[in-house]
């Protein structure tokens, strides 16, 4: 005969925001985007590495963007590491939005740092950079992390170091080493990963997705020719998250988010 | 002599209620002009509210000029106007509105919706789509059940007063049937009169 539990609350895992919630919760980095923290029961579990897969035009630099200015206006200094855009343009395109707020930039809460500049200081001049030089980058981002006590990263791209760092071995070890400095840190990173329309690959090498603690995937969709853009959450370890898809917009006021609906249609990204 | 008027009933109604309001083909354009002075004068501006005027049917521009003859000032009311794209007719935009490409982009609806309430917080907002017969020509209705579904309890939740507007029929359509079990309430304009 079963004994029903003392507490029953305590047997049964706790539900939040009406999603089953592991039992003890993690401490979260709220992102600020509001449909982003619902869908993640709260936001992203601090100190996760999670890689922002999508092909062109699918709103990852913006996401990815309006993730740190939410932060710095938090007073969670943010860093902005850029491979395939200069930093000016990044700011001139960023000033357009109503939630930007220069004086982010000027006061340091809001960092860029072209990392071309960084390859050229470091010397890593190789096309294909060696053990040594990956090496080199990690101390280098995470010093940086350190000495400016960074809360919040993203490196648009990954995709873009991937094509230096080449095989599939020293991509997963810079991401491990990496991913370790910045969770020590307490740094909550967001990781752009450049991907064709191939379902079930979210990044270059295809071994990036399994180390990383999330995958937010952003694709466009066609409904009677129509162009949709969608965002789902693929995993993302520490919490429980949404498992639907949502269309999402990138309005002035920042990225919103609504259920993408099927009318009763299974569909694949 | 109408046993009501339809503005005192849309007064009446507290934040959080979808009603539809159905309208008589037969008497389109009397029916028509009753709603907006009832939605845009009665209660969007004798309640110091702010519309949200999604149009499917008739350009931005068609509407604003009759809310402008009903005096209802231009910081009352913002337009998601699903229809002047596909029209191909957005050479003057109006800058209380915000354009969507199709009426077939749903969830687009729902964000300009979500975005307009964000912009224009106000203690008392109204939502009129007009109309789900015109949601219905471009949209089959699988979707526009999903569609109504969680935009009318997301716009509940936030307290809300959303007027849908329906084309009657003789004979009840599958939208029809979808809107009476998702709205609150159902004011059929030729018998309440405006």
């Amino acid at each position: 005969m079963e004994v029903p539990p003392e507490n029953p609350a305590a047997a049964s895992p706790p539900v939040e925001g009406g999603l089953m919630a592991p039992a003890t919760a993690l401490e979260r980095c709220v992102t600020g985007i509001e449909g982003l923290d619902n869908i993640l029961s709260g936001g992203i579990p601090k100190g996760n590495m999670v890689l922002v897969a999508g092909s062109v035009g699918t709103g990852k630099t913006t996401l990815c963007l309006e993730f740190l200015v939410r932060g710095a206006e938090r007073g969670e200094r943010s860093l902005f590491l850029s491979v395939t855009e200069a930093s000016d343009k990044l700011i001139q395109n960023l000033s357009t939005f109503e939630f930007f707020r220069a004086d982010l930039v000027t006061n340091g809460s809001l960092v860029f740092v072209d990392l071309p500049v960084i390859y050229d200081r470091l010397g890593l001049e190789h096309e294909e950079l060696s053990e040594d030089e990956i090496g080199i980058l990690i101390r280098t981002i995470r010093d940086l992390v350190r000495q400016l006590g960074v809360k919040r990263l993203v490196l648009d791209s990954l995709t873009s170091v991937g094509y230096r760092i080449r095989r599939d071995e020293r991509i997963r070890d810079f991401m491990l080493r990496l991913g370790l400095e910045l969770s020590d840190a307490g740094c909550t990173s967001l990781l752009v990963s450049e991907i064709g329309p191939v379902a079930g690959r979210y990044s270059l090498h295809g071994v990036e997705e399994a180390i990383v603690d999330g995958v937010v995937l952003l694709w466009n969709t066609r409904r009677q020719g129509d162009i949709l853009r969608v965002l789902q959450i693929i995993k993302m370890r520490g919490t429980s998250h949404s498992q639907a898809q949502y269309v999402i917009e990138l309005t002035p006021i920042g990225l919103l988010l609504a259920p993408h609906l099927k009318g009763g249609r299974m569909e694949g990204p | 002599m109408p046993p009501v008027d339809i503005g005192e009933r849309l007064r009446a109604l507290p934040g959080g209620t979808a009603v539809t309001l159905k309208l008589d083909p037969r008497e389109y354009a009397d029916h028509y002009f009753a709603v907006l002075n009832a939605t845009l004068r009665d209660v969007g501006t004798e309640t110091d509210a702010h519309t949200i005027y999604v149009t499917v049917t008739n350009p931005a521009s068609f509407v604003w000029d009759l809310a402008q003859a009903l005096d209802v000032s231009r910081d009352r009311i913002s337009f998601v106007d699903a229809i002047s794209h596909i029209m191909m007719d957005y050479r003057n935009p109006l800058p209380n509105a915000t354009y969507i490409e199709s009426p077939r982009a749903l969830e687009a609806i729902m964000l300009r919706v979500e975005y307009l309430l964000r912009k224009n917080p106000h203690p008392r907002s109204i939502v009129v789509i007009d109309s789900v017969n015109s949601l219905a020509i471009h949209n089959p209705p699988d979707l526009l059940t999903e569609f109504f579904h969680i935009l009318l309890n997301m716009l509940k939740s936030r307290q809300v007063l959303t007027v849908v507007l329906e084309v009657g029929e003789e004979e009840s359509s599958p939208v029809e049937t979808m809107l009476n079990l998702l709205v609150d309430e159902t004011i059929d304009v030729a018998r309440e009169g405006g």
